[in-house]
């Protein structure tokens, strides 16, 4: 029944994000904890819906940890073309990302690279070139790589065409999981202590 | 081995957990894929049973909420298709209170009432509110604090927000507010309530756990910030008020610091401009212990990239007042937190300065006004010794400078030196590099006397020895560097006015003169540089205008740097003395002050006298005095032959022959300049040049008692080429056989000891020779002239 599981998409935004959002704000209001959210996208006459993990900036934000991580089909890296350390940051990110996710064939998993803000200042103050993103994508085995305007809508629609396609490509299955013959329910049901709820 | 123990263990019921999801999970798969909602709810409600654990730190926690909740997204999937299950969502709302444990049968809840709001069967507000009470029943903070927020994210894009599709009739969106803030609280209170739970001796390790759960509920705020609805009226009247009337009460330091510091992240600027007065409000009701400078300084970084961001947002700054509002709040923040230490309250001054600065950068009186709660904070105290309060000062002092690019408007600032002088010596030496700096690198322009007082005042603990600190204490190349930083200083402060520049230089040495023996040998010559530019300005005025009002003459200032170098000598410093003594004098030449100038010479040879006795120093202080003296043309007679005389008469004592021989004909040059109406002495020219040849050989013979061979010819091809000069310039009493004697002594000299053959002088010698040999042939009257030379 493969296809049934693969209508729902599970995909992290890490970096600087913040355009996951419905309406697009120019206010800055941060994100706190991981922040949650679908989204139905159209591909190739089916329906799936997108259960986007959005991530706190700020990394006082971030108290509990990272296990929303697991058990996802795409990763979206984000930066600011305009804020050099931004770039800089795609490849920790990336690193960190596959070692807490831990995905069966790290090699494949399926990232987006984003771009972001391209229309701040028209396109002034821009610091990282298309060219140099684009190198890095190619040298971590062709990542696709999407320049977006959160603010202008620009591209940003077909940047999450490009991200349901490679997480419903995504090599990842479930974990292979094969019960005991014996029935762990009970069992369970003494570990737990304490109170009745 | 406790702790180790304590972490294995923690890892094996994660572990545990895991398995017992993962076990039902591959039940409920089968369910779903069969479509058998019986065993779907069944295999869920064991799923959820794992959450039931007391025994994970929120970390651990989280990762097993994750799994579970993984899973609910697909039986969300499931719920939501009613052609697979065959159930209306009334009746699965009905049909999942069954469940046996009361946390399984609330996430199953939580799961339909979500679809049951997609479905619109119900209004989202009445299913909102059904979920977040029933929550109540789960009261163990843990398990409480992630149901909750699970209530919360599945109920996130299902608001009754406005434009949402779930907005039902009348004024739904103060139910989605309505709905959250109670989340909120409840959620607040099982968060504050967790410390009192488990023995004290754990209590360390709760609040650890504590603060990793803060996201949990501050989430709750994030969510009300992205509620559409929620626009200023709202914000103000209801969710900030109701917000912060929770956080006043729970009285938890923990979650006050971590939800002010929210509430100043999520909300956007615009908010908090306009409800300042309510949020700082708060302020002082929190606990003393509450770390409030670093939440009033993010709202004050918020609000001043607020102002940068447009300039037709300052009105609205000026309009609420938000200065007054944040320098107010600040000052009942201190006042409440009696044991603030100082550093705290400093910190705060230079949030609220920094503000000032982005936002107002015209009002110096905000400014001062900051440097002034600051001084009222730091008096009465002993000077400041906490090296972290002391930095903040520094900060404080140099913000405006970094603003403003000049120190000149600081120095308007009536607060700044009060604030100065809070510092101890130390802090006062980096704080005076610091302006210095700051006005090399703006290129400012101390223009006044008053301000170069107030300048020198605020600089002084690198102008002169502070209380406490000896200059022999210093590090050398530090003092090195700081002294000529204020030299460098020196040149910067200029005006265009000889009377007020007068008064500058005079103020400044009124400064320096106290710098004691190390520092002046770096001070006083850039002010003697200074004052004598001055009076190039003044040169061809009068020195001699009648009368004691006339201000800025030469001759006043000539006065004034006679004192200033005079300090030099007691210093002692001779050798720069002398030096400085010769450049008045050359000045003095230039205005044609005779008296004055003889009078600089006089004091140079003094110095030469009875200072100048290292040998070395005294060749060097010879051939300045001969060079100086050479261009003086202000001397009659009379005065000139004195000191020529005199110098004639110090060149032939110098200790070593060579040098001897080089000083006296270098004097030659004292009996003819060649200027228009310069005096031409050649007799005295022939004189010296012959005394210098008498010293040359007695070089040569002494060299030859030492070392048994005669030395170099240098210093005769030297005064050889000091003859054709002469020559050249028709020095009557320089003619051609005295030259062909001079060559043909050297030649035989030469032979008469191949032994030494000196590479250098033999050149030498060559290329004069050649010299002579390319002016015969040049023809012409100097051909004509050099004609008889036979070589
Ligand atoms: N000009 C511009 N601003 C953007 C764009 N995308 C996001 N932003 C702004 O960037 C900020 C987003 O912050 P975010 O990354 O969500 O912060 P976090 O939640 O703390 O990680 C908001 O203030 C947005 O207005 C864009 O494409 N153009
Ligand atoms: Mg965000």
């Amino acid at each position: 029944m493969p296809s049934r599981r693969r209508a729902l998409l599970k995909v992290i935004i890490l970096g600087d994000s913040g355009y996951v959002n419905k309406k697009f704000s120019n206010q800055y209001k941060a994100t706190i904890g991981a922040d949650f959210l679908t989204k139905e996208v159209q591909f190739e006459d089916r329906l799936f819906t997108l259960q986007i993990w959005d991530t706190a900036g700020q990394e006082r934000f971030q108290s509990l940890g990272v296990a929303f991580y697991r058990g996802a089909d795409c990763c979206v890296l984000v930066y600011d073309v305009n804020v050099m350390k931004s770039f800089d940051n795609l490849n920790n990110w990336r690193e960190e990302f596959l070692i807490q996710a831990s995905p069966s064939d790290p090699e494949n998993f399926p990232f987006v690279v984003i771009g972001n803000k391209i229309d701040v200042d028209g396109g002034n103050s821009r610091v990282v070139s298309e060219k140099k993103a684009r190198a890095w994508c190619a040298s971590k085995g062709n990542i696709p790589y999407f320049e977006t305007s959160a603010k202008e809508g620009t591209n940003v629609e077909d940047a999450f065409q490009v991200i349901a396609k490679n997480a419903l490509k995504s090599g990842e299955e479930e974990e292979i999981y094969l019960p005991d013959t014996v029935d762990v329910a009970s069992s369970s049901q003494q570990r737990s202590t304490g109170c009745e709820c | 081995m406790m702790i180790s123990n304590g972490i294995e263990d923690e890892e094996k019921w994660l572990a545990e957990g895991i398995a017992g999801i993962q076990h039902n999970a591959f039940y409920l798969h089968r369910a779903l894929d069969a479509n058998n909602l019986r065993e779907a709810l069944k295999f869920s409600a064991q799923l959820l049973s794992e959450l039931r654990t007391s025994r994970l730190s929120p970390h651990k926690y989280y990762e097993l909420y994750m799994r579970a909740f993984d899973e609910l997204r697909r039986l969300e999937m499931f719920f939501k298709d009613e052609d697979r299950h065959g159930c209306s969502v009334v009746d699965l709302y009905e049909l999942v209170q069954h469940a046996g444990n009361i946390l399984p049968r609330l996430y199953l809840l939580c799961t339909v009432g979500s679809v049951y709001i997609k479905s619109k069967e119900a209004p989202a507000k009445d299913v909102l509110k059904d979920l977040v009470e029933m929550c109540r029943a789960v009261q163990h903070p843990i398990r409480g604090l992630f149901l909750r927020s699970y209530l919360a994210q599945v109920s996130r894009d299902k608001l009754p927000d406005i434009g949402s599709e779930y907005e039902g009739e009348g004024d739904t969106v103060m139910d989605a507010v309505e709905f959250v803030l109670q989340n909120f609280t409840e959620m607040n209170k099982l968060w504050v309530r967790m410390q009192h739970q488990g023995p004290l001796r754990e209590k360390e390790k709760l609040e650890k756990e504590r603060n990793e759960l803060r996201d949990l509920v501050g989430k709750n705020l994030h969510v009300l910030s992205q509620i559409e609805g929620v626009d200023l009226e709202i914000y103000r009247d209801t969710v900030l008020p109701r917000v912060l009337e929770q956080i006043v009460n729970c009285k938890d330091e923990l979650a006050q610091y971590y939800l002010m510091d929210c509430i100043i992240q999520v909300f956007p600027d615009e908010y908090h401009l306009q409800t300042l007065e309510i949020l700082l409000g708060a302020c002082p009701q929190l606990q003393p212990t509450v770390d409030l400078k670093t939440v009033l300084s993010q709202l004050m970084e918020r609000l001043s990239n607020y102002a940068s961001s447009s300039p037709e947002l300052l009105p609205e700054f000026l309009q609420v007042e938000a200065f007054s509002k944040l320098s107010n709040a600040i000052g009942k923040v201190i006042e409440a937190q009696a044991d603030m230490p100082i550093v705290g309250a400093i910190t705060l001054y230079v949030s609220l300065l920094t503000f000032t600065l982005r936002v107002h950068p015209d009002r110096l009186d905000y400014v001062d006004q900051v440097l002034g709660a600051c001084v009222k904070k730091l008096s009465g105290k002993p000077k400041l010794e906490d090296s972290k309060a002391t930095k903040q000062v520094v900060a404080l002092l140099s913000a405006p400078l970094d603003k403003y690019d000049d120190i000149v408007t600081a120095l308007t600032l009536s607060n700044y030196p009060r604030v100065m002088d809070h510092l101890d010596a130390g802090t006062n030496k980096v704080m005076a590099m610091v302006i210095i700096r700051s006005i090399m690198k703006n290129k400012t322009c101390v223009s006044t006397s008053d301000k170069v007082e107030v300048l020198f005042e605020l600089i002084k603990g690198l102008i002169k020895d502070l209380e406490g600190i000896s200059t022999d204490e210093l590090d050398e190349e530090d003092f090195n560097e700081e002294q000529n930083s204020v030299a460098c200083l020196m040149h910067m402060l200029y005006n265009d006015d000889p009377e007020e520049m007068l008064q500058i230089i005079c103020t400044v040495w009124k400064h320096i003169k106290a710098g004691g023996p190390k520092r002046l040998p770096f001070t006083v010559p850039p002010l003697v540089f200074s004052a004598l530019k001055l009076v190039r300005r003044l040169q061809g005025q009068d020195g001699d205008v009648a009368g004691e009002e006339v201000p800025a003459t030469p001759k006043k200032i000539f006065q004034l740097l006679n004192q200033i170098i005079e300090a030099l000598s007691v210093v002692p410093s001779p050798e720069l003395a002398l030096r400085l003594y010769l450049q008045c004098a050359e000045a003095a030449n230039d205005c044609d002050l005779e008296p004055v100038a003889y009078e600089f010479f006089t004091q140079a040879f003094v110095l030469y006298e009875e200072e100048v006795a290292d040998s070395k120093a005294q060749v060097t202080a010879i051939h300045l005095i001969i060079g100086t003296l050479q261009r003086m043309n202000v001397f009659g007679v009379e005065n000139r032959d004195t000191l020529t005389h005199k110098a004639t008469g110090y060149s032939a004592k110098l200790l070593k022959k060579p040098d001897q021989c080089r000083a006296v004909y270098a004097c030659s040059h004292l009996f003819w300049v060649d200027d228009q109406d310069g005096i031409k002495d050649g007799e005295r020219v022939l004189l010296c040049l012959k005394r210098s040849l008498r010293i040359a050989n007695a070089a040569q013979q002494m060299a030859n008692v030492t070392r048994g061979s005669s030395g170099p010819l240098t210093l005769f091809v030297e005064i050889l080429n000091k003859y054709l000069y002469f020559f050249e310039k028709g020095n009557p009493q320089i003619t051609s056989s005295v030259i062909q004697g001079l060559i043909e002594l050297i030649k035989t000299e030469m032979q008469s000891d191949s032994t030494t053959a000196n590479h250098a002088s033999d050149a030498f010698f060559t290329s004069t020779l050649r010299y002579i040999q390319f002016q015969k042939q040049k023809g012409g009257a100097m051909g004509e002239k050099y004609d008889p030379i036979k070589l």
